[in-house]
């Protein structure tokens, strides 16, 4: 059977069979709650693929990337609009995505297709303190943790390896998962082995309406 | 530079412009300001007077217009001319900035970028908005007056910057250094006139105007012009300055400037305007209390010499600010403090000055394209060679604007 014939087959049964919830809270070594982490359950066999029309937004707002992190499912579409008035030049050399994109005021670029999971680390060319992420999951159940540090997904029965994902978090998601077994509702807390990296987000507290006139 | 080779070249990169617009998003913003006065008595400089503030009557002016044409030439070279239209001074129509940036991606830690053309050194933390404007004040501190009207470089620059937000880290650095010609007469109309506080930026072609002091050209003395065109190159020599800047988050910037033209004090042109050495160290700050208070301040310190210390002069200025924002709402104030001090072999010659002024603004931006303003500015300065035109040394002067503007983008 070929692999899209098996994961037809594994949507159908997926779909066919009882749906629980997960609630995970996510938390540093001093058990504070981690907001804007990307939780993701990747299934025991192949995940269904995201369908071709979806499309993600990572927008441009007073100079920063919005959202801050931004997950998706692997083959889906990120649309970079511009909302400010001014010309900014995005690009990545993550090896999940390297690119370059030049938005300018009034013109919508292309959508960018990221077909490869990993973390998409973004910068702009035009305005150096500017720092983005794209974190693209091989699954359909993911989300991301509330102020709280909770997220919720919604997905069918069976076993599932729990990973998390933060910039600041400096172990790598494959270091420290959760196996967890779906049957019903769960909740579930994931402690982050090591120390946070340093907290930069006071770079987004400024509006920055008058920096420089380079 | 000459300016017919200026020109030729200005002329030239304008004509590259318009050839590659179609291809490329090409950005074209602009400003007008127009203000109503109540001018103060004292004739100003721009008039032949010796007055340090720009309007002679009560009167409605055409205070700023400029248009900024800036785009990409390819993913790392980029392009900005500011084009200017002045109802004041001598020339009205030029430029005040034309640059080719290059600034290729990078994701080490460390990057380069550099820059050529006719420029401002970033020395400024109060000249961000477009244009070279301040966004705070109309009537700018008496350093920044003082290097729109007689600075610019027309050379090239080289930076390395590293951006904290990459490294994980709150501090950005970055370290620059520029060589240039063509700013030989920088220190001449400070060494007369003195400071002045003004927003009127020298075109690439203009001439700045002073009073008709006798010691400056009387022909058995120093036989000097009463202007300056302050981007002459006169003895071949390149010019130099030096420069880093540091920032903590966004919130907080420091800007240390060494600035050298390296002229040779001892050339003088068919006009008889003079080379002048002129030297200076610039130091800036500014700190966001919170996004909506912010502190700028600035020290310049240097020197100038001409000829066989026909004119040597030191000058010490600084300036302190305090901006606020409410919602729509600007209040800006400002403090300046400036002196000139001469040591030099003609006491005839009489180059100290000295003065203190307080500026108080208030702009409010009714929409993206609107703003309303109104500033009030007071000063007591002295400059000592008022008294060879039977003035008094001492003078106290005070100018209130009422300004509209409007900007597109």
């Amino acid at each position: 059977m070929s692999k899209i014939n098996l994961s037809i087959l594994l949507s159908i049964m997926s779909s066919m069979s009882y749906a629980g919830n997960i609630e995970v809270t996510v938390v540093d070594k001093q058990q504070n709650a981690l907001p804007n982490v990307v939780v993701y359950l990747i299934p025991n066999g192949q995940s269904p693929l995201a369908s071709a029309d979806s499309i993600s937004i990572m927008d441009q707002v007073n100079t920063q990337f919005h959202p801050h992190i931004l997950a998706v499912q692997r083959n889906t579409q990120v649309s970079f609009p511009n909302s400010d008035s001014i010309q900014h030049h995005v690009y990545s050399f993550s090896a999940a995505k390297v690119f370059e994109l030049e938005l300018y005021k009034g013109l919508r670029a292309n959508p960018l297709m990221f077909e490869k999971a990993g973390v998409v680390e973004l910068g702009c060319n035009v305005h150096d303190w500017m720092l983005g992420y794209i974190y693209v999951v091989d699954t359909p159940y993911f989300s991301q943790t509330d102020a709280l540090g909770k997220a919720s997904v919604t997905l069918p029965d069976g076993e599932y390896a729990l990973n998390a994902w933060h910039s600041r978090i400096s172990d790598k998601p494959e270091s420290f998962y959760l196996k967890v077994s779906i049957q019903g509702d769960k909740q579930v807390t994931m402690t982050v082995p090591s120390a946070l990296l340093p907290d930069v987000n006071a770079y987004e507290n400024s509006d920055n309406e008058f920096g420089d006139y380079e | 530079m000459s300016k017919v080779l200026f020109s030729r070249i200005t002329l030239g990169f304008l004509a590259l412009l318009m050839g590659q617009s179609a291809l490329n998003a090409q950005q074209v913003s602009g400003l007008v300001q127009v203000n109503l006065v109540k001018a103060d008595d004292l004739t100003p400089w721009l008039e032949r007077g010796t007055g340090i503030l720009a309007y002679q009557n009560d009167s409605l002016n055409l205070q700023q217009s400029l248009l900024n044409v800036q785009g990409k030439l390819a993913s790392s070279v980029s392009y900005n001319v500011v084009a200017n239209v002045y109802q004041q001074g001598e020339q009205h129509l030029g430029v005040t900035q034309a640059v080719i940036r290059y600034k290729p991606l990078s994701n080490s830690h460390t990057r380069f970028k550099a820059r050529g053309g006719f420029f401002y050194p970033r020395m400024s933390l109060e000249n961000v908005d477009i244009g070279w404007l301040s966004p705070y004040t109309y009537t700018q501190s008496a350093i920044n007056s003082w290097i729109g009207e007689e600075l610019r470089v027309a050379g090239v620059e080289a930076s390395l910057y590293s951006a904290g937000r990459s490294r994980r880290s709150p501090l950005s650095w970055e370290v620059t250094g520029g060589l240039f010609k063509g700013n030989d007469t920088l220190g001449t109309v400070l060494s007369w006139r003195g400071f002045a506080m003004h927003d009127r930026q020298s075109l690439h072609n203009d001439r700045v105007n002073f009073a008709d002091y006798p010691s400056v050209n009387d022909p058995n003395g120093i036989f000097h012009p009463s202007y300056v065109e302050p981007f002459h190159e006169l003895d071949g020599r390149i010019g130099f300055y030096l420069g880093t800047h540091l920032s903590y988050y966004q919130r907080t910037q420091l800007r240390y400037y060494f600035y050298d033209n390296q002229a040779d004090p001892n050339v003088v042109n068919h006009q008889r305007l003079y080379a002048w050495r002129t030297k200076f160290h610039s130091l800036a700050f500014s700190h966001d209390f919170t996004s909506d208070a912010r502190l700028i301040a600035q020290w310049l310190t240097g020197s100038s010499a001409m000829g066989q210390r026909f004119v040597y002069i030191n000058f010490d200025a600084w300036y302190l600010m305090y901006s606020h924002k409410f919602a729509a709402h600007r209040i800006s104030l400002r403090y300046d403090d400036f002196k000139v001090r001469e040591d030099d072999i003609f006491p005839m010659d009489m180059n100290n000055s000295n003065g203190r002024g307080v500026t108080l603004a208030w702009r409010y931006t009714i929409n993206a394209n609107w703003q309303l303003g109104l500033e009030q500015h007071v000063n007591r300065n002295q400059a000592d060679i008022r008294s060879t035109l039977g003035e008094s040394p001492q003078q106290d002067q005070q100018q209130t604007l009422a300004v509209v503007q409007f900007r597109w983008r």
